[in-house]
């Protein structure tokens, strides 16, 4: 029948679908849950220097078929909390560790004691702010001096594989793709949520608590593929060394998930369609996949991966 | 700079809150999916504030008639007050969006009011008690899972501890409303103290038999509800058994229920910030409380480590 399997640095997984970080995975009993369902891996809750409190409510509401706006604040229970859980547990699938930090040094600090306790590879949560005084009003991310200081401070404290996550609020995401690439990132996950801001105009506020919030779900997945086609076609035109991606935004069913190879992911995350179908998504999405790849002749993913590239190529 | 004072009650503009809650019930239903909820959370200005006890209100707002007739008991609606008392947002903190249960609700021909029964337990619902009639309060849900519906010939036994009234309260209603004569239901109300006490013509309206305690004895029987548990499910055969209240209350009433061979329910209590099963920060065992519950059974609550545990919020 059809392979499905997908092996990354410091992911070897039994199909291409992983638990978006931000979603469930702050506790050992919610990430054992996921491991237990359809999925081939996860990506924990970020996990940063100190444990932090969820912003006030509304954190997460549908505004808008498919409109998923969401502020949480980074909750999570801080690395030392963390890093204990996961020096006495054994997931049954892959864990990717999500991290972030202030600075570079904070987030080597956390990377250096997860992989103490046993991680395996990380991800790094770029999408918040610096801590450096006057720049706060721009994130990591969007920074790609900062971006190329955070990678490389990890990447020379740490020897486990790095994604470097990406977001999709910049001018070109090629620079940030290659800031990371260059720095020793050994993969990128991209994207994260699109900023947005929803009013309600009966009460003449913002709907989320926070006020500020990032859009996810269905509305993103275009966006998120032209993210993942730019980053592909600049590897592919070697103005970035080829490095494995991770990609998600909107994936709903097993046809996203095609689109998304076929845009050059070696695999993908799922996070907003949880909320409707919790981790019975992973499931489905997966039945889905296979008789799709049944029916169109693919037997296994490497088949599938960057085929639309190759037609965008084509037409050029 | 002063404060946005967006809410009806101060508005300079003047407002019809009555027309007003109605336009804002219609705009909740078009909002509601094929399920009947609503992933959005939809403004509804209070049209009244009834006291109930020392620091217990219930905030009543227009619905739409289909949400009224179908809610279930154990549902619940994530509630957010967008402006604080004053008509201010300036303490965050006092406005946030948490889960309440329904604790009563009136249909008439044309229209539909649901109750929130909210007690002042921290900086949220104690806002909450402050709001009066013309506040905002949103509405986002209903959620979760609910009791079972009881059958004819059931004898049906309620055990609540302090604001658990509200689920209990419209679990009897209901079964009332569907089965009139033909269940007995029983119920057991737990509260502090006299002062405390709220919900009692509500429960004594649909119930056969009601029984008070109190911690202290200012009311009914001293003690908890497990003091006159053991009688109840002795004197005759309870067939279920629905609880609500603290934690530690609900472990030592399922255990006998499970015990006396009863098949028991709780309505659970987590800190549960986004109900979409997206943070997984409100799990028992490995289930989330937000989807999997908050109704869920005994004798699966009683085999879990973190039931009846301190847990982190």
């Amino acid at each position: 029948m059809v392979d499905l399997s997908v092996s990354a640095p410091g992911l070897d997984m039994t199909n291409p679908l992983m638990l978006a970080s931000g979603i469930q995975g702050a506790n050992a009993a919610s990430l054992h849950r996921v491991a237990a369902s359809g999925a081939g891996g996860m990506v924990s809750k970020s996990i940063g220097p100190e444990p932090r409190e969820m912003y006030p409510g509304p954190v997460c509401v549908e505004a808008a078929t498919n409109v998923v706006l969401n502020a949480m604040g980074l909750p999570n229970p801080g690395v030392e909390a963390f890093a204990e859980m996961i020096e006495s547990e054994t997931f049954s699938k892959p864990l990717l560790v999500s991290i972030f930090g202030g600075d570079a040094e904070e987030f080597a600090a956390v990377a250096g004691r997860l992989v103490d306790a046993g991680a395996e590879s990380l991800e790094l949560n770029l999408s918040c702010p610096h801590a450096k005084p006057g720049s706060r009003s721009l994130i990591i991310g969007q920074q790609p001096e900062l971006i190329t200081d955070v990678v490389s401070t990890v990447a020379s404290a740490v020897d486990v594989p790095i994604y470097a996550k990406l977001t999709p609020n910049t001018s070109a995401i090629t620079e940030e793709a290659g800031a990371a690439v260059q720095s020793g990132a050994h993969g990128l996950s991209l994207i994260n949520t699109v900023s947005a801001l929803e009013v309600d105009p009966f009460v003449g506020r913002p709907i989320i608590g926070n006020l500020m919030c990032g859009l996810s779900g269905p509305a993103v997945r275009p966006i998120a593929q032209r993210k993942l086609a730019e980053v592909s076609l600049a590897m592919r035109r070697d103005e970035i060394d080829t490095v494995p991606i991770l990609g998600m935004g909107g994936i709903t069913n097993g046809l996203d998930v095609a689109r998304f190879i076929m845009l050059g992911a070696t695999a993908v995350q799922v996070g907003t369609a949880l909320a409707h179908k919790d981790v019975a998504a992973f499931d489905e999405i997966l039945a889905d996949l296979e008789s799709m790849m049944v029916e169109t002749g693919y037997s296994n993913l490497g088949q599938m991966q960057g085929v639309a590239l190759d037609a965008m190529e084509g037409i050029n | 700079m002063s404060l946005p004072r967006a809410s009806p009650r101060h508005s300079e503009r003047r407002l019809d809150i009555d027309a007003l809650a109605v336009s804002c019930a219609n705009r909740l239903e078009s909002c509601l999916d094929e399920q009947g909820k609503s992933l959005t959370p939809v403004p509804l200005p209070l049209l009244s504030v009834e006291h109930e006890a020392e620091g217990v209100v219930t905030l009543w707002v227009d619905v739409p008639r289909s949400m009224a007739i179908s809610y279930s008991p154990g549902q619940y609606y994530m509630c957010w007050n967008p402006y604080d008392a004053e008509g201010g947002m300036k303490r965050r903190d006092y406005n946030s969006e948490k889960p309440y249960s329904v604790g009563d609700i009136k249909v008439d021909i044309d229209r539909a009011k649901m109750g929130f029964t909210v007690k002042d337990l921290g900086r949220q619902s104690g806002e909450l008690t402050r709001m009066a009639r013309g506040d905002w309060l949103a509405l986002r849900g209903p959620f979760g899972t609910t009791f079972p519906t009881p059958a004819a010939g059931d004898r049906l036994l309620l055990v609540s501890g302090g604001i658990g009234s509200t689920p209990m309260h419209m679990a009897a209603k209901d079964a009332r409303n569907r089965l009139g004569d033909e269940i007995e239901i029983i119920a057991v109300m737990g509260f502090k103290n006299a002062a405390e006490a709220h919900f009692i013509e509500r429960m004594e309206l649909v119930c056969d038999q009601l029984h008070i305690t109190t911690d202290d004895g200012s009311m009914g029987t001293a003690g908890f509800p497990t003091a006159i548990l053991p009688e109840l499910l002795a004197e005759a055969t309870a067939t279920r058994l629905y609880t609500c209240g603290p934690e530690l209350m609900m472990k030592a009433v399922l255990k006998m229920a499970v015990k006396a061979g009863v098949d028991s329910y709780a309505a659970m209590e987590r800190y549960l910030p986004c109900s979409m099963a997206f943070c997984g920060l409100c799990m028992v065992g490995d289930k989330l409380t937000c989807v999997e519950g908050p109704v869920m059974e005994g004798e699966w609550l009683l085999a879990q480590d973190d039931f009846g545990a301190a847990h982190a919020h």
